[in-house]
């Protein structure tokens, strides 16, 4: 049972992820990638970190598309249409880099050594997330909190009108 | 588990629409962590996937201003003929 929603959430996963990289219209994809975090977060929901699939959600489903699709309807469409599709080129030399180094990460996650404690992970998952968070992780933490200040205001400089 | 590692390789080409593919990257990563997460049985590699959350934020906001601002300074354009970083 639980192979079974890992396998339809990978199917899905996958399927959309290659929607998102190959459908030409920029707001399919940006459907696709929408379908993408919804898939994710199933995932992540199955993998046991309800805390991480809420915020995916929060965050990714409504702000960052949202963001996307405002900044699309900014853009005049005729100049969007121009630029669709992919460089056939690159595409086509960028197989046999990827083949590569899927076979390196898939020989390295084969063969790997992984020390597994048998430990049940999870008994109160975001308990344990917030207390590490809040303590071994705290000045990580406050460095985040840093950098989103840093990236809003550069937006707000990026994005205002020149005068 | 070997198939939640074969997505963060899959995920990693960015070809158009660089910001979206940009993303994927970063969600394959966030479910790298997890699902390593899951596997040894710790908790960190959550935390590691929310700082990547919020980096990824941060770098919408920037990257979606920029494509903006490009747009304002010359048209858009595509991914191909940005190749000059001042005029």
């Amino acid at each position: 049972m639980e192979w079974l929603i890992f396998g339809f959430l990978a199917v899905w996963l996958l399927a959309s992820v290659f929607g998102t990289l190959f459908l030409k219209n920029p707001v399919h994809v940006i459907l696709a990638f929408l379908s993408v975090i919804l898939a994710i977060a199933g995932m992540f929901l199955h993998l046991g970190a309800e805390l991480l699939a809420g915020l995916q959600l929060i965050i990714y489903a409504v702000a960052i598309i949202v963001f996307y699709v405002l900044v699309i309807t900014t853009i005049p469409w005729e100049k969007v249409k121009k630029f669709e599709g992919i460089y056939k080129r690159e595409a086509l030399i960028a197989i046999p880099f990827l083949l590569v180094s899927f076979g390196a990460i898939s020989y390295m996650i084969l063969k790997g050594n992984f020390y597994i404690s048998q430990k049940v992970p999870t008994e109160n998952n975001i308990v344990s997330v917030g207390k590490s968070l809040f303590t071994t992780y705290l000045f990580p933490f406050e460095v985040a909190s840093v950098i989103l200040l840093t990236a809003m205001i550069g937006a707000i400089i990026l994005g205002r009108k020149e005068e | 588990m070997f198939l939640s590692g074969l997505f963060g390789v899959i995920i990693r080409k960015n070809l158009i629409t660089l910001l979206v593919s940009t993303e994927l990257m970063l969600n394959g990563v966030n479910l790298g962590f997890v699902s390593m997460d899951r596997i040894v049985g710790g908790v960190e590699g959550q935390i590691f996937a929310l700082f990547v959350l919020t980096v990824a934020a941060a770098e919408v906001a920037v990257g979606l201003g920029l494509v903006v601002a490009i747009f304002r300074l010359r048209g858009y354009e595509g991914s191909s003929e940005i190749t000059q970083l001042r005029d």
